[in-house]
């Protein structure tokens, strides 16, 4: 039994989200630029665990007061299915994307009893000549390069209590306006700390549903909330139905999750109506797979 | 905060041996057993309660009144807890020192802190030579912890330091950083002579040193985002404690050449 909440249907279901490994790492540099520049760059090809290894976004900026040297800075999270999983994504998004962006220095950004490397393996490009320097419990790595020193902390913290997976779908009657409703509630959820949303701007056009017809594939088409499929497959689409995205939500902790779907979901049923949104949806799988469940009319 | 007093009954006549006097291990012993605690060196023995006058009820907090020099081995094995000391006290204060605080509002004799490998200790007035350094029979100094001291300090400070921050608001002797491994000591006040003889690495702080070691090669200046790391890390341990941050170009010294060459003295960039 779907509620009507200021002209947009919210179905009576919910979305199904399962527990993952993530990590925290705040990343400063000698402006804001260049800090998310650098974590834009290691949070990249980080949109599902399927195919990139982690899933990795920006939680958010960091004032000089909230960062160990003083100067602006991100965190961003990263999420896997184990703590050991996210060691090799850590290290190369690290070496790779961190290490190489001018000014950068790279710390734990989440205390847990769990660690995992941060800069135990990117210090070895010093090449003999990297330094460190405990200070407290923490080791913190100096690494010469070409612009000074790169700094980083030997471990962060991973918590296995993490979610991955919390969702929405969106569905409207006019493209532009379903847009600009997802890209709202994006930012809504944006303020909520210890979440990201991996995919590109935070919005999902291509749903998955699990399996596919293909020996090899997880996942394929969610065929049942494509529009231009109507009529042809058992569709969970209305004939005024024109697009469907979809939100994904990553957390640290199932409170977080629940938290950033309960902003989106205030957002969308605030301007949604307005700009042609007609429903919100929840992807799950009938509630065998996931831990976490996720019912919208408890978060609304 | 409850806590005992061992007010020191009559200025000593001999060494007096603090040794794992520590409030956790006097919490665990009746206070006759605590009275029998052999506090001497020699084999006669000196028994606490014959020294000290014992008043309180034991706690985390142990205050030692009218001490002096000759009250060796203060806070030695401090694990957790507060030992104050008012007053002077003798040498090898804070050794092996593990957790805990140990306050001496005084001075503190040689070989403060050596050996410590965590815990934070405060003295209000001078330490004296080998502070955090290396004793015959051990292999390294300073493993660990944070000492301040408002004063200044003697020779051969943080000599085979491992780890470990050494605050110095005066000046150190000469010879800070002998065969310094690792750790830090920042002094205020300014380096002594011939800092880091055949040190391999660790960090030697300070506005100025009085005569470089020839073995140690100017790096140029520098902004050095650890530098500032520490200087927040310390800021959150010490609060008002905590030194002055340093200016934002640095000038780094690295030595010493005559072994590996990894450690360095960082001066305010002129």
């Amino acid at each position: 039994m779907s509620m009507t909440i200021n002209g947009v249907s919210v179905d009576d279901t919910f979305a199904e989200a399962f527990g993952m490994s993530g990590t925290g790492i705040i990343i400063t540099a000698d402006t804001l630029k260049w800090a998310r520049i650098a974590a834009t760059v290691a949070t990249g090809f980080g949109t599902s665990v399927i195919g990139c290894g982690a899933e990795c976004g920006i939680d958010r900026d960091l004032t000089p007061d909230e960062t160990p040297d003083g100067r602006p800075g991100v965190r961003i999270l990263m999420f896997g299915f184990s703590p050991d999983a996210l060691v090799p994504q850590v290290k190369n998004r690290i070496g790779q994307c961190v290490l190489t962006s001018p000014g950068s220095a790279c710390y734990s950004g989440l205390k847990a009893p769990l660690s995992i490397g941060l800069g135990k393996a990117p210090r070895f490009f010093g090449d003999g000549f990297q330094t460190a320097k405990k200070l407290g419990d923490s080791r913190y790595w100096r690494v010469p390069v070409m612009d000074g020193e790169f700094v980083v902390e030997e471990e962060t913290g991973v918590t296995t209590d993490a979610v991955g997976g919390g969702n929405m779908l969106i569905v409207g009657k006019d493209r532009t306006g379903l847009l600009e409703t997802a890209e709202a509630a994006v930012d809504a959820i944006a303020k909520v700390d210890d979440v990201i949303t991996p995919f590109p701007g935070g919005i999902v056009r291509s749903g998955s549903k699990v399996g596919a017809k293909y020996a090899g594939m997880f996942a394929s088409t969610n065929d049942a909330f494509c529009p231009t499929l109507r009529g042809t497959v058992k569709s969970e689409l209305g004939p005024d139905s024109l697009a469907v995205l979809e939100i994904v939500i990553d957390g640290l902790t199932s409170k977080a999750v629940a938290d950033a779907m309960r902003a989106g979901l205030k957002t969308v049923t605030d301007i949604g109506a307005k700009r042609g949104v007609t429903r919100i949806t929840a992807g799950n799988y009938g509630g065998k797979l996931g831990q976490h469940h996720y019912h919208l009319k408890d978060l609304i | 905060m409850s806590g005992l007093t061992l007010r020191l009954k009559a200025p000593a006549t001999e060494r007096i041996n603090l040794s794992e006097i520590t409030p956790a291990k006097l919490a665990a012993l009746s206070s006759h057993a605590m009275a029998r605690l052999n506090v001497g060196f020699d084999k006669g023995g000196l028994a606490l309660g014959d020294a000290f006058d014992i008043s309180g009820n034991a706690g985390d907090t142990l205050t030692i009144e009218g001490s002096g020099a000759s009250l060796d081995f203060a806070g030695s094995g401090l694990d957790s807890g507060t030992i104050r000391i008012v007053g002077n006290a003798g040498a090898y204060a804070g050794r092996k020192m593990s957790g805990g605080k140990l306050e001496i509002r005084g001075n503190a004799g040689n070989f403060l802190a050596s050996r410590a490998t965590g815990g934070m200790i405060h003295v209000s007035g001078n330490a004296g030579d080998n502070l955090g350094g290396v004793i015959a029979g051990d292999r390294f100094g300073m493993q660990g912890g944070i000492a301040v001291i408002d004063g200044n300090v003697g020779d051969r400070a943080g000599e085979k330091m491992r780890r470990g921050t050494v605050i110095v608001r005066g000046k150190t002797g000469e010879g800070a950083g002998t065969r310094m491994i690792g750790g830090t000591i920042w002094a205020e006040g300014g380096i002594g002579p011939l800092p880091g003889l055949m040190m391999r690495r660790g960090t030697l702080i300070g506005p100025s040193v009085d005569r470089l070691l020839p073995t140690f090669v100017d790096c140029g200046k520098h902004d050095l985002v650890i530098v500032r790391v520490l200087s927040r890390y310390l800021k959150n341990v010490l609060g008002d404690l905590a030194p002055k941050p340093m200016p934002l170009f640095i000038q780094k010294i690295a030595g010493d050449m005559a072994t590996i060459g990894r450690g360095e003295i960082l001066l305010p960039a002129s």
